[in-house]
């Protein structure tokens, strides 16, 4: 059997190109640019799906991307949309949420069980005994439910991409065509989106078997397409509003971000199902899904039906249903009266006869329950909202189409911020205030007339030019009157038996709205979460409208008093593939990386950058722990490198120079000497530590500033934004990149260094803290003597083009004295063998400079820098926490803390662990803790709780564990 | 001492391709990713040219303008524009920030570099990787790695501009060539790597591909 017509105009497949699927294992045959509902259809199959509650039988309903009970699988994706993704050849489909096929779905005897299961009957039910709640939850999620996740579903890379115009516009259907050639005919930049694979909207369907509606749209196509200033996206749907007229579209490859000057809203409107028994079965359809079946793809929608309407695109149905060749048995018009007459005029002179005032009050199934044997047909009472049964008549058929009027399609302008407001003369919500630069035309607009609609689209198009600064543009005016709304203002029926279903993909009836209000669940957005309305895929664009008719009857309150419920981005289910994208993740490689790699450097993020944690010597198979403290005993024993290209590096130049550092820092340094350096404590203005580096002078005017690896772009930041506030003669040059930096550390390192430079290495001409420039290994340097890592260390500054040279200079030089690279790993170890503290590491975002043995650090008798007054005021109170050192018993070989684990006291927490490391070279578990104060004296013990729960025995030394090691 | 020979900050990038190297500036340099006849076909589509080894001077500072001038160089009289001067590009970054470019073969940077600059006056040390993009499908390329429309931004041909390029601080600019517009990128070295890596691999799913710089400059 197939309901295949005549080659349509304008229809939307190619019959030069047949093709077969299987659907259930069904061959069917079909024509390119079918869709799967459509095909389908051709072949006389019409369930296409279970209900996602009650296992229904389910059909085509809006065929508008928003069947959500025909979603099939292919076998690798899943909840794929049949009504509008094409099929092609060879496809194997199923149905999804089935169990032994979807014509024999298993469980569709719950359908029978449903007075049992109204809304909200698992929030009631199987919680008791509380132990069985897991076994029945699992037999729920089983039979609700849609498709099933595929987890070897292919990885698939989705690039991002951005795009700009003066008027993005949303819909190419009458307004937003009309709207588009309007705003490039003033020369702005258009971009025109609209989701179905062809523009044109309704014009391509809705024809009222009216021939010079497809040569209108025929026209405006060419006119767009030969406009340069337009840019006509298809197949893409605009999925959310966000400010500055962010808009992503989303397509079948991914994303763009239109980043517009002006948005356009014509979106169109939702056409609204009349509710009444049984409007769920396979053969009822909305009359704009049987108008695109015959206009897009010249299918039938069943052969001999009846036409139920709520408004006058009812009769516009039944025309293009008789164009199409479906015979029309009746048409019922729930309203007292017809509107446009001449539409009623052709309908009747077709022979059809109109029911006024009726209703359909049941369909009746096919014994199969798979499809409509019959309609019972009743007087209609819309004060009631029921039906007179008095006289009612049965008319057999194998349709029907159904209109009761329309909702806004306005998640975006709700999202852009649109005051909306309940118009009755439409009996809908249109926009009442606009955001600044966004506009609405057509329908969305609540203008429904075709002349008005492309009016209307130059309207809002005049006036996103005028916005966009075109004064000159002339002010369109679009005026309409309507004998009766285009939407019914309660087209409920209600049935004692039910099944008259308000949310298709719920399975949601009107009883159930009316109980959820008697248990109190009364307020839109109550009533949304108790029974789930607008809450499945299609997210309320087919039954939401109904619910808040239905609440403002029950609560007696105007539709308006009601509300809306909040539309938030993504107006339409988004793969995660192109919300994940293609991600951008900078990272920073030193100079030396390369080096790195190739002698055994294991590779971690550190911030921003790639750093060597530790090296793997070629041909050793080293522990990480074993290299680290191999690496560790080098710079102890002998001399250590390591590559400090990622430390923060700072010029600051300028008369004001060492004033800036003054206010900046919490030391000194207006009186620093020149070739020497100080410690750089940078506070923020809570007095909370901030950063740590060093500062040296390199002339009167000049100063040579680092700060740690993570902190660079924060302190470069800082400095630049207080330079602003101080207004000072200052000039800062961030040189993090253009300098790389190494460390070479240990007792030969002078000896080393010496063979690559002529600088005197030794004490007395070279000084811990002082700062000098010389050529090592042929290249300019600056070298300072620190003591980070060890007592006797050099750190290296060249430009980071020659930094390999001299890395490499160094690295052969010192072979013969046992040089060996070491990475972050062992820098944590050897510092924390030298007792010094990590900021951010050891401290924490409430961390100040008392609290961690700092004050040293501090010139309160300056008269300001930054974090000086809350230190004033922390001064004078007790601090609460203390950051101290801390060794484990000799020969310690239980389970060792972790960093964080709690310092415990009398059973309260007092602090915690911030650094903890086995030392081979002290032989001794050695760390760093916060602990009350009363438990930081030197020699104190205290406990440290281990994630088994053990009480791990801690003393507090004082100096660092080198020394102390040494003495 | 022996001055050593520098690397490009994309070099690593560029190892997997084999390029023929060769030193240009004193950096040694991928001078061809692959025969003239397939470059040129890359550069009818798209192209990345690695062209850090370029002479390059920044210097800062309240009087930098006026010092520039007085060394005879053209100084653009705005920020975020730049003026090209025979073989010498002048890119002013900021108020006081200047940036100059020279060409390959050209030695008056050189002289620059030796100068010793005057007070409130700053040398610069740069370490840029910089990049030329080629080829009519610039446009897409630019959609999936700029948020701004950076070919529009820099349709007035004075103009640079200072943006994100996949999620990096970049400065560019647009110049016209003989085989059509070509797009100058500047950013910090240390992330050249990832830059390159970044954009080819965009440029190669477009149709593209890698240059060297015998493409645009013949290396001695």
């Amino acid at each position: 059997m197939t309901l295949r017509i005549a080659e349509k105009k304008g229809e939307w497949i190619n019959r030069d190109m047949p093709l077969t699927f299987t659907y259930e294992g069904q061959t069917v045959e079909a024509f390119e640019g079918d869709t799967m509902s459509s095909a389908l259809w051709a072949a006389g199959i019409k369930v296409l799906g279970r209900s996602f509650k009650y296992h229904r039988a389910r059909g085509v309903l809006s065929f508008a991307n928003h069947d959500v009970n025909a979603l099939m699988t292919d076998g690798v994706d899943t909840n794929i949309r049949a009504d509008v993704i094409p099929v092609s050849h060879g496809m194997e489909l199923f149905a999804v949420n089935t169990e032994g096929g979807v014509v024999k779905d298993k469980n569709r005897f719950i359908d029978r069980l449903s007075p049992f299961l109204p809304v909200g009957f698992y929030y009631k039910t199987f919680f008791k005994p509380r132990m069985m709640f897991p076994f029945w939850e699992n037999k729920i999620r089983k039979a609700a439910g849609l498709g099933k996740v595929n987890f070897d579903y292919p990885r698939q890379l989705r690039p991002k991409r951005n795009a700009h115009c003066d008027v993005l516009i949303i819909g190419a259907g009458p307004s937003g065509l009309s709207a588009a050639l309007t705003a490039a005919n003033h020369g702005k930049q258009v971009i025109l989106v609209d989701e179905n694979r062809y523009a044109g909207g309704s014009l391509g369907y809705d024809h009222a078997a009216d021939s010079s509606t497809s040569d209108k749209l025929e026209t405006l196509l060419k006119q767009v397409s030969e406009h340069s200033n337009i840019r006509l996206i298809c197949d893409a749907y605009a999925g959310g509003y966000y400010g500055d007229h962010l808009v992503p579209v989303v397509g079948k490859e991914g994303i763009t971000k239109v980043r517009a000057r002006s948005v356009i809203v014509a979106t169109g409107a939702f056409e609204q199902p009349p509710v009444f028994r049984n409007n769920d079965l396979p053969g009822v359809m909305l009359g704009s899904a049987a108008q695109r079946l015959v206009h897009r793809y010249a299918v039938k929608p069943f052969h001999r039906g009846v036409v139920v309407t709520g408004n006058d695109h009812g009769y516009r149905t039944a025309l293009d249903l008789i164009a199409g060749g479906v015979e029309v048995l009746a048409l019922v018009d729930m309203r007292q009266q017809s509107g446009d007459e001449q539409l009623a005029a052709a309908v009747a002179s077709k022979g059809i006869t109109i029911h006024l005032a009726s209703c359909i009050y049941e369909v009746i199934p096919s014994s199969d329950k798979l499809g409509v044997a019959e309609v019972v047909l009743a007087g209609y009472d819309e004060q009631t909202a029921s039906a007179r049964l008095e006289h009612s008549s049965r008319i057999a058929c194998d349709g029907v189409a159904m209109s009761a009027g329309w909702a806004p399609a306005a998640a975006l302008l709700y999202q852009a911020g649109t005051k909306m407001r309940y118009d009755y003369a439409v009996e809908q919500f249109v926009p009442a205030q606009l955001p600044e630069g966004v506009f609405a035309a057509g329908k969305v607009n609540g203008v429904y007339d075709l002349a008005l609609r492309l009016r209307d689209g130059q309207r809002a198009a005049a006036d996103a030019v005028r916005y966009l600064g075109g004064q000159d543009v002339e002010q369109i005016e679009v005026t309409q009157s309507f004998q009766l709304a285009p939407s019914h203002a309660y087209p409920i029926v209600h049935h004692p038996d039910g099944k008259n279903f308000v949310d298709f993909d719920e399975d949601i009836q009107v009883k159930d709205f009316i109980n959820a209000a008697k248990e109190g669940f009364d307020n839109i957005e109550l009533m949304k979460r108790f029974t789930t309305v607008g809450m499945g895929p299609s997210q309320g664009k087919h039954s939401n409208m109904n619910a808040i008719r239905i609440l403002a009857r029950i609560r007696q309150l105007p539709v308006e008093q009601i509300g809306t419920t909040t539309a938030r981005p993504f107006f339409h289910p988004t793969p995660l593939a192109h919300l994940g994208g293609r991600g951008f993740h900078p990272h920073r490689l030193t100079a030396m990386h390369e080096w790195h790699v190739n002698h055994g450097g294991v590779m971690m993020e550190a911030g921003a950058w790639m750093r060597p944690a530790w090296y793997q010597p070629q041909g050793a198979k080293l522990t990480a722990q074993q290299a680290v403290q191999q690496e560790a005993m080098a710079v102890r024993n002998a001399a250590g490198m390591i590559d400090g290209s990622t430390l923060g590096k700072i010029e600051v130049f300028g008369q004001d120079a060492g004033a800036f550092l003054e206010r900046f820092y919490t030391g000194k340094f207006a009186d620093l000497q020149f070739g020497s350096s100080r410690v750089a404590l940078l506070l923020d203005e809570a007095g909370v530590m901030v950063d740590d580096g060093v500062a040296a002078r390199l002339a009167e005017d000049k100063f040579y500033v680092s700060t740690n690896s993570s902190n660079a772009a924060t302190v470069y930041r800082e400095m630049q934004r207080n330079l602003q506030l101080w207004g000072m003669s200052v000039t800062l040059v961030n040189l993090t990149g253009a300098m790389a930096a190494m460390t070479l550390a240990g007792p030969a390192s002078g000896s080393i260094l010496t063979e690559l430079t002529e600088l005197d290495l030794f004490e007395e001409a070279f000084p811990q803290g002082a700062i000098r420039t010389a050529e090592v290994a042929g290249v300019q340097a600056r070298i300072m003597r620190v003591a980070f890592v060890a007592d006797l260390a050099f750190e290296i500054h060249v430009p980071s083009s020659s930094a390999l040279h001299v890395w490499q200079k160094i690295m052969k030089t010192g072979q013969p004295f046992g040089l060996r690279p070491f990475g972050t790993d062992a820098q944590r170890l050897l510092r924390l063998e030298m007792g010094h503290h990590l900021i951010s590491h050891d401290t924490d975002g409430l961390t100040n400079p008392f609290e961690a043995h700092a004050g040293g650090l501090l010139a309160m008798d300056k008269a300001f820098f930054t974090g000086q007054r809350s230190l004033q005021i922390l001064a004078a109170k007790p601090v609460k926490k203390q950051l101290v050192k801390f060794v484990l018993d000799p020969g310690f070989s239980a389970e060792l803390p972790k960093e964080c684990n709690l310092v415990i006291n009398a059973g309260q927490i007092t602090g915690r662990v911030t650094s903890i490391a086995y030392s081979e070279y002290l032989n001794r578990v050695i760390g760093m803790a916060f602990v009350a104060p009363d438990q930081a004296a030197n020699g104190q013990q205290f406990d440290i709780r281990t994630d088994d729960g053990l009480l791990v025995k801690a003393r507090v030394v004082q100096g660092s564990f080198f020394k102390l090691s040494a003495q | 001492m022996q001055r050593p020979v520098l690397r490009s900050p994309a070099a690593f990038a560029q190892e997997a391709l084999k390029p023929e190297r060769g030193v240009i500036n004193q950096m040694m340099t991928a001078n061809s990713f692959a025969d003239p006849a397939t470059e040129a076909e890359y550069v009818s589509r798209l192209s990345l040219c690695d062209v850090s080894f370029l002479q390059r001077f920044g210097c800062k500072g309240p009087t930098a303008a006026e010092w520039l001038s007085a060394q005879g160089l053209p100084v653009p009289e705005q920020a975020n524009h730049y003026v090209q001067q025979g073989e010498l590009r002048v890119l002013r970054l900021g108020n006081s920030e200047f940036l100059i470019e020279e060409e390959a073969g050209s030695e008056q940077l050189a002289q620059l570099n030796q100068t010793d600059v005057p007070e409130r006056v700053h040398a610069v040390l740069r370490n840029d990787a910089a990049f030329v993009i080629s080829g009519p499908l610039v446009s897409e390329l630019f959609a999936q790695v700029c948020d701004i429309d950076v070919i529009a931004e820099l349709e007035d041909e004075s103009r640079l501009v200072m943006t994100m390029m996949a999620g990096v601080s970049v400065t560019m600019l647009r110049q016209k060539s003989a085989e059509g517009w070509q797009y100058r990128v500047w950013c910090d070295g240390t992330l050249g790597v990832y830059l390159w890596q970044t954009l080819l691999t965009i440029i190669q799913e477009l149709g593209g591909g890698p240059v060297g710089a015998n493409h645009y400059f013949k290396s001695n």
